[in-house]
């Protein structure tokens, strides 16, 4: 029998955004993509709502992304220009500086080890993440500790400057 | 039992443990001091990890009600209707101060490096325009009391030289108190507006002495202005109150509106420019352009096609029956659909939007 939506709509929508916003990487966007997510679910009305969400929500982030990655093409071969200054004020700066080392990171991260770390934090339980991602449910601990000790070491990476010493830790 | 694997750490720490398994690793920490000190240990890396994830978050917003699942989306106002509230003879006394300015005869063929009236006044006024961009208020005051200099300046000279420009802004100003006679009489294209920025300190400023009586009759006070050509002036007649002023708009890096255009975003050159998107998730980016201190022009710009789902393009083509027959001032830069507004003449706009181009 279908979950009541509503109900994990309340409980599950900041999760879902926060999930595709580590995808998209654009806040709007993700809100956009997460209230579709919830859209087509009325009309599907999934036995496992929560669950059945986080995969179409993949789905379209990964859709979302190989788009960006074709018109990024399109456009390099087109013209390449640096990125000119801006004028957002100093804490904008200092937030999306922040967001922007954090995005780095998590972009050197397996696409595996990536998932299963952000549908950790979005709130899926290992059981969860292993029906979603197809990894052993014995796996999730493992694939977890290796997503996080990455994580932290390449953000550390970027902040020494990609030529300062990596931070190695046992 | 043998040392605990960081994996099962990891799963220990994160109540994911099944219980029988937990009572044998707590077992173990109990009497391994190695063990311990390796569970503070990724206990510390998981924390930090999770800090750093906590960094890159969005906002938190409140969802929108659930009820409204399905249906929002497809009610959502259009950016295109984004005008604010306008003081109208002070737009108009703004429209032919600019506009004389940018109504040189060799204007057609502007670059923005030839001696033109548009690159005279970007030069002129580039260091103007930074030093204005990030303090709102200050530029505020300041131009409080030089619009109506401004106005009272150029109107006289307007009227010889602009001969065209004037005529159009006549037709207008003689029937300000007729707003809907307005907008279907003129006969001109385009969209004459006030930025946001300037709307409220224009009220404020003192009207230029022709202008005036027309300023102080709230009657005549328009919340946009969208001049379309005769036939379809239905356009923004109907918006009034709740009009967002970009102002409230997020100011977004060059790259995040790249990634929200999946493009780059496109404006003047050589101009200093301050880029801020829809709050609502429309995927809409304006870039604002300061021309001269009182002279704010937007340049709003999004996705022809927004999404690869059926329902965002349906919801696009939805937006443009309600509001924009299709002379207004926009077109097609690349994949974008780019609207230009401003306090300036529909000549100029669209001298203006002529230039546009991927911002460097």
């Amino acid at each position: 029998m279908p979950d009541d939506i509503a109900e994990v709509y309340r409980n599950t929508y900041p999760a879902l955004v926060r999930f595709l916003y580590r995808k998209v990487w654009d806040a709007d966007r993700a809100e956009d993509l997460a209230q579709e997510a919830f859209a087509r679910a009325l009309v599907h009305r999934p036995d496992n709502t929560r669950g059945w969400l986080f995969v179409v929500a993949a789905n379209m982030a990964r859709d979302e992304a190989r788009k960006a990655a074709r018109e990024k093409r399109h456009l390099t071969l087109l013209k390449s220009e640096p990125d000119a200054t801006h004028t957002a004020p100093e804490e904008e700066i200092d937030a999306e500086t922040q967001a922007q080392r954090v995005r780095a990171a998590l972009d050197q991260l397996t696409p595996r080890d990536r998932e299963a770390l952000l549908l950790w934090d979005a709130g899926l339980s290992y059981d969860e993440i292993a029906a979603q991602t197809g990894l052993a449910r014995g796996a999730i601990g493992t694939t977890l500790a290796r997503a996080r000790r990455r994580l932290v070491e390449a953000y550390d990476a970027g902040l020494a400057g990609g030529g300062g010493q990596h931070a190695a830790r046992g | 039992m043998p040392h605990v694997d960081e994996g099962t750490l990891h799963a220990y720490l994160d109540g994911e443990l099944p219980s029988a398994e937990r009572k044998t690793v707590d077992a173990h920490l109990a009497e391994c001091t190695s063990c311990r000190a390796m569970l503070a240990e990724e206990r510390a890396l998981l924390e930090r990890a999770s800090a750093l994830l906590g960094a890159a978050r969005p906002v938190d917003r409140a969802a929108p009600p659930f009820e409204q699942l399905g249906v929002s989306r497809s009610r959502k106002r259009s950016p295109w209707r984004v005008r604010m509230p306008v003081a109208w003879a002070a737009s108009i006394a703004l429209a032919l101060g600019v506009g004389y300015y940018l109504h040189e005869p060799n204007a057609a063929s502007l670059t923005p490096r030839e001696s033109s009236g548009i690159a005279y006044l970007m030069e002129q006024r580039a260091a103007d325009a930074n030093r204005d961009l990030p303090a709102p208020a200050d530029e505020e005051r300041k131009t409080s009391s030089r619009a109506p200099s401004l106005a009272a300046r150029s109107k006289p000279a307007a009227v010889p030289t602009t001969p065209q420009l004037y005529d159009s802004v006549t037709v207008v100003a003689s029937q300000t108190n007729k707003r809907e006679a307005v907008l279907e009489a003129a006969p001109v294209v385009g969209v004459v507006a006030i930025p946001p920025a300037a709307a409220p300190r224009l009220r404020n400023a003192e009207p230029a002495p022709a202008a005036s009586a027309v300023a102080k009759d709230s009657a005549v006070r328009v919340d946009g202005v969208i001049v379309a050509s005769g036939a379809s002036g239905a356009g923004g007649r109907k918006e009034r109150a709740h009009l967002p002023t970009t102002t409230s708009w997020p100011i977004i890096t060059r790259g995040a509106a790249r990634s929200l255009l999946g493009t780059e975003p496109v404006g003047l050159p050589g101009l200093a420019r301050q880029i801020r998107r829809s709050p609502t998730a429309d995927g809409t980016v304006v870039v604002e352009q300061r021309i001269d201190s009182a002279t704010t022009i937007q340049i709003f710009q999004r996705q022809s096609g927004m999404d690869s789902s059926g329902q965002a393009r349906y919801y696009y083509r939805q937006q443009e029956r309600e509001i924009a027959p299709a002379d207004r001032l926009a077109r097609y830069v690349g994949r974008l659909r780019v609207e230009i507004a401003g306090p300036l003449s529909t000549d100029s706009l669209n001298k203006l939007l002529d230039q546009v181009q991927p911002l460097p």
